[in-house]
């Protein structure tokens, strides 16, 4: 017996968003995204109960590609949901489950066990959140006036992120279940898109630093703008012409890579004539494995942040990380291990001849960058493999689907085993060079900056997540269309 | 999308938490409505608690 068979009983029992019985119109797919989005948006926008002053981000630079929103209830974001997934994904990976993802009773287990992580992760980054370290201060005059103690606030504290962070895992099941696409993908792409668009039009009043992209470069023309330098204009992190050309330049890079693929022919074993291709794009694992990477990384840093907040500044060793503490910027890691781990952000964080970067030298940035580079490279490469393996994308189980739906590969005999042989000539290099592609996409695309300061990695899971949806949108639209489309794309 | 044969679940573009057919029969079955109702209305309880309190 297992553990399979012991915890069998608790995981199957976790609660689930219900299944819609029979065809859901794409109008009502549409609508029930829709409603999720407003709620999301809604929620990212209520701020904690019993929150005192001078609360900073925990998840710092990585907010954007965490989603939720700082102060708010949503304030864990889909941090625990990423960091659940990439310890299901080591384990699947490794094959240290032993869970077959054919059969229905593990099926059920396996959906279990990916709530409880959540559940678990939500503690895990809730906790220390609110109980070391000061990133969610109580409010010290509520808590005089309730009379529970600063302590009794921090829980109310937490049961509100708590709270927010479970909201946040069913209203994913909710838009999987019964909208478009999956939550996670949608909540990426509404506050990416919406850093991108306050990025070209934000106004706050004259000067470089305080209008977005398009103000800015009215004003150039117009000459309103005092002191503009060439440097300014063309390495200014979020208006000047580099991060413009990044932000197109990925768009167009991304687009591209969907379309390269090597195409396996195929041929249908009984019906003459009936032929068709199996697609194995270049960015073969999606670019989902890539949040997972800086997930990690994110991880680290939060690690870094709460011994700082924990340890105080004289407790903590200047090799282990080095802090800078300031009003607009909050905690920052300046030197030590942490440091170096910590991934480029932006072109302040590495272009000493233009920016301060920190009084750091050039070879210690140098270094900072290597590592970045090398743990996205590699990162990616392994985490694609990982992903397409617990997706189900790999060449076994691909093997397996070609032959169930009666194809075969022209020249080869109908067996699972040839076309396995086959894909795995293909799929395992396609998706290395794919996912470390993605990884070296990500940190140029942070190195050069972008609009609106969005992560590169944000950028670019953002194009891809909507590239995506446009492909299912396309799908589903076709099916609306007939009856009989349905039947053909099996999904009654 | 070539030749149709890449749809129906052969690519499939999981999203990070992955729902499979079928699940534990003893599960709780919650509605969709009823999670975006506690959401909608968990939202504005903070929001009262907040104004009720500065």
């Amino acid at each position: 017996m297992g553990w399979k068979e012991a915890a069998e009983p608790y995981l199957t029992r976790m609660p689930t968003v219900s299944r819609p019985e029979g065809h859901v119109p794409f109008k009502r797919k549409m609508a029930w995204t829709a409603f999720i989005l407003v709620v999301y948006f809604f929620l990212t926008n209520v701020a904690l109960w019993g929150l005192g002053q001078n609360a900073t981000d925990l998840f710092g630079q990585f907010r954007s590609l965490l989603a939720g929103g700082q102060g708010s209830v949503l304030q864990l974001g889909i941090g625990p949901i990423v960091t659940a997934s990439i310890v299901l994904q080591l384990l699947g990976g490794a094959n240290l489950l032993g869970l077959d993802t054919d059969d229905p009773r593990d099926q059920a287990i396996y959906q279990g066990l990916q709530k409880l992580l959540v559940l678990v992760m939500i503690c895990l980054t809730g906790l220390p959140m609110v109980f070391l370290g000061g990133f969610l201060p109580a409010d010290t005059a509520l808590a005089s006036a309730l009379g529970i103690g600063v302590f009794g606030v921090k829980w109310i504290i937490f049961a509100q992120i708590f709270v927010g962070g479970v909201l946040i895992l069913y209203m994913d099941e909710v838009v999987s279940k019964w909208g478009v696409g999956s939550g996670i993908g949608l909540f990426i792409v509404a506050g990416v898109s919406q850093q991108l668009i306050i990025g070209l039009l934000y106004w706050t009043g004259a000067g470089t630093g305080s209008m977005g992209v398009l103000p800015f470069w009215i004003n150039v023309v117009l000459g309103n703008i005092e002191n503009v330098t060439a440097s300014s204009l063309l390495f200014n992190s979020t208006v000047g012409l580099l991060p413009i050309i990044t932000t197109l330049l990925i768009y167009a890079v991304v687009v591209y890579a969907e379309s390269v693929r090597v195409e396996i022919p195929l041929s249908h074993a009984r019906v003459k004539g009936a032929r068709g291709r199996f697609p194995v794009k270049l960015i073969y694992a999606s670019v989902l494995p890539m949040i997972l990477v800086r997930a990690l990384q994110a991880n680290i840093q939060f690690l870094g942040r709460i011994l700082r907040g924990w340890l105080g500044e004289a407790g903590m060793p200047n090799w282990l990380g080095v802090y800078t503490v300031s009003e607009q910027a909050g905690l920052q890691v300046a030197g030590g291990l942490f440091y170096y781990l910590a991934p480029i952000h932006s072109p302040s964080d590495w272009m000493w001849w233009v920016a301060g970067v920190g009084g750091a030298e050039p070879w210690q940035v140098l270094l900072r960058v290597a590592i970045d580079l090398t743990f996205m490279v590699i990162g990616g490469g392994i985490f694609a493999i990982f992903w397409v393996e617990t997706a189900d994308m790999g060449p076994e189980a691909t093997a397996k689907q070609i032959q169930n739906s009666g194809m075969q590969i022209p020249g080869f005999r109908q067996n699972v085993g040839v076309i396995e042989k086959v894909m795995e000539r293909y799929i395992p290099q396609v998706t290395v060079i794919g996912g470390a592609l993605v990884g070296l996409l990500a940190v140029v695309a942070n190195m050069m900056g972008t609009i609106g300061g969005v992560s590169g990695t944000g950028l670019l899971l953002t194009i891809s997540i909507t590239y995506k949806l446009y492909e299912e949108i396309a799908e589903e639209q076709l099916m609306e269309m007939h009856p009989m489309m349905r039947q053909m794309f099996g999904n009654e | 999308m070539s030749s149709g044969q890449n749809s129906g679940g052969l690519m499939s573009s999981a999203g990070l938490v992955r729902y499979f057919d079928s699940e534990g029969r003893n599960a709780i079955r919650i509605n969709p409505k009823s999670v975006m109702a506690f959401g909608a209305l968990f939202g504005v309880l903070v929001i009262m608690l907040n104004a009720l309190t500065v």
